[in-house]
Formats: C-alpha cells, sequence, structure tokens
C-alpha cells in the first residue's frame, strides 16, 4: 500500500489530481525505507510532491516503530536539515532521492 | 565482567552494517579499517553547520555488555580529548555526556555517579532507547550537524 493520503494514485508518476508523485528512499539507524524495504512495512515512501516533509517524519516513525515523542526527529537531504512544514517539492525531491531520518535523544 | 574478544568483533561487525549504511546516507566518514579482536575500534567523521569535521573514535571494548568508548581524536588519531577536538554541543569536561558512553560515568572519570553501566541502553533523560552502534550515530549525527563551531 503506497502512502494513499499523500499519492493520489494513478499511473505515470500523477495523482488522481494530477499531481505529480515521487518514490523516495529514507535511511534511518533501523535500516532502510523504500518501496521494496522493509519488506513487512504496511506504508511506502509515495508522496505527491506538495506532501510536507512533517508527513515523511510521520510515517517512517511508524514504519520503525520510532514511538517516543519527546524525541527530536530530522530528515536531512545530504547535509541540509529539512523543515517540517515545506513541501517535498520545496527541495526539488525527486523520485530516488535518498533522505536520512535522524534520531536525537535526551542531553545529560 | 567482560565480553569475550571475539564476541565483541562480531557484534560490533554485524552492527557496522547498519552503521555504514546510516554514514553514507548521512555523508559521514566510516574508517573500520582497524578494527580487529584485539583493538575493536572504529572512526566516524562528523561535520557541523560550519563544515569543521570531527573525528569520533569509538572503542568497543566488552561490548554489547558495556557501551562504547567514545572520544574525538585528531586526523590522524594522535591527539584526544582536547576542546578543540570537540563540537560545541556536548558536555564541557569534554565528554559526549550520554549513557550509550562510557566516558560519561564517574567510575571512568566522567560526570556521572548517578547511572550504572548495566543501564546503558535506556534513555538519556527524555527520548528514545540508544540501543545500538546505529542509533549512537544518528544521535551525535543529528546534534554535530545542527551545532556550530568548536567547543574550544
Amino acid at each position: 500500500m503506497s502512502n494513499d493520503k499523500n499519492s493520489g494514485g494513478g499511473p505515470g508518476g500523477f495523482g488522481s489530481g494530477g499531481q505529480p508523485k515521487v518514490q523516495i528512499k529514507v535511511q534511518t539507524p533501523r535500516g532502510l525505507w523504500s518501496m521494496d524495504d522493509p519488506k513487512e512495512a504496511t506504508l511506502r515512501p509515495e508522496y505527491a510532491i506538495a506532501a510536507k516533509v512533517q508527513d515523511v517524519i510521520d510515517d517512517v516513525r511508524n514504519v520503525f516503530k520510532f514511538v517516543e515523542n519527546d524525541s527530536k526527529y530530522t530528515l536531512f537531504l545530504g547535509r541540509t536539515e529539512l523543515e517540517p512544514q515545506r513541501t517535498l517539492a520545496s527541495y526539488q525531491i525527486k523520485t530516488d532521492t535518498l533522505l536520512v531520518l535522524s534520531v536525537q535523544g535526551g542531553n545529560a | 565482567m567482560t565480553v569475550p574478544n571475539f564476541v565483541t568483533l562480531e557484534q560490533v561487525r554485524a552492527e557496522l552494517a547498519d552503521v555504514a549504511s546510516y554514514a553514507a546516507a548521512a555523508g559521514l566518514g566510516l574508517d573500520a579499517s582497524m578494527l580487529s579482536e584485539a583493538n575493536p575500534l572504529f572512526y566516524l567523521t562528523f561535520s557541523n553547520r560550519d563544515d569543521i569535521e570531527f573525528v569520533a573514535e569509538f572503542d568497543c571494548r566488552d561490548y554489547p555488555l558495556n557501551p562504547p568508548m567514545i572520544e574525538f581524536v585528531d586526523a590522524a588519531h594522535t591527539r584526544r580529548a582536547t576542546p578543540n577536538l570537540y563540537p560545541s554541543c556536548f558536555h564541557p569536561l569534554p565528554c559526549v555526556c550520554a549513557r550509550y558512553n562510557r566516558k560519561a560515568y564517574k567510575t571512568l572519570g566522567g560526570p556521572h555517579d548517578d547511572w550504572r553501566l548495566i543501564d546503558w541502553q535506556l534513555p538519556t533523560q527524555a527520548g528514545p532507547k540508544i540501543d545500538s552502534l546505529a542509533m549512537i550515530v544518528s544521535d551525535m549525527h543529528s546534534k554535530i550537524a545542527s551545532s556550530t563551531g568548536r567547543m574550544g
């Protein structure tokens, strides 16, 4: 199942409303999230380009069971820290773009 | 209690697959060329927002019973543990002050006499369990990437 709330479905990389979709990859410290991995995932990283970075963070947390709400979860594109409320399109994210989810614990 | 060297080496090798994947995606430099039973060490190079590079040594002796000893060193691995080798985001001791770092424990010269080594996978303050080398690397990556400058 792709991420229907963001993808809209439809062939040729376009959602039902004609909005382009991208299929991305997200590396996390617990493994890679892609259209194929992990095998048991019920969500896949397929998004309309107008989807927010926060949508991706929420979904990848769900897939890898990062349940703690008081942690800081950040997506990086290379060395660029992505702002949660910006869209994927605003970072020119394309199909097969690899993002990184960093998970930050507490300080003592 | 100690962990046989071959057990530590196998565990570290197994976990380095995830570390390598994460490091490659995040643009971190991984050097595990010195990893052996006698020296269960690897190095990671992080960058902060100013593009300053910091090299961290992970000494995994007795891992996974005990956490690694994490220390910042120079590129040649000769100078170590001075403030100018540290990013600004950690404890001014200097020390990566988290349960996942052996150096943070009082018995080993760190600030914490309220922690037990056996509990190293528990969260430090709020946050998730940091229970693997890849999770440790991710936590450090997040903190260093958003910091600026050097500690000293």
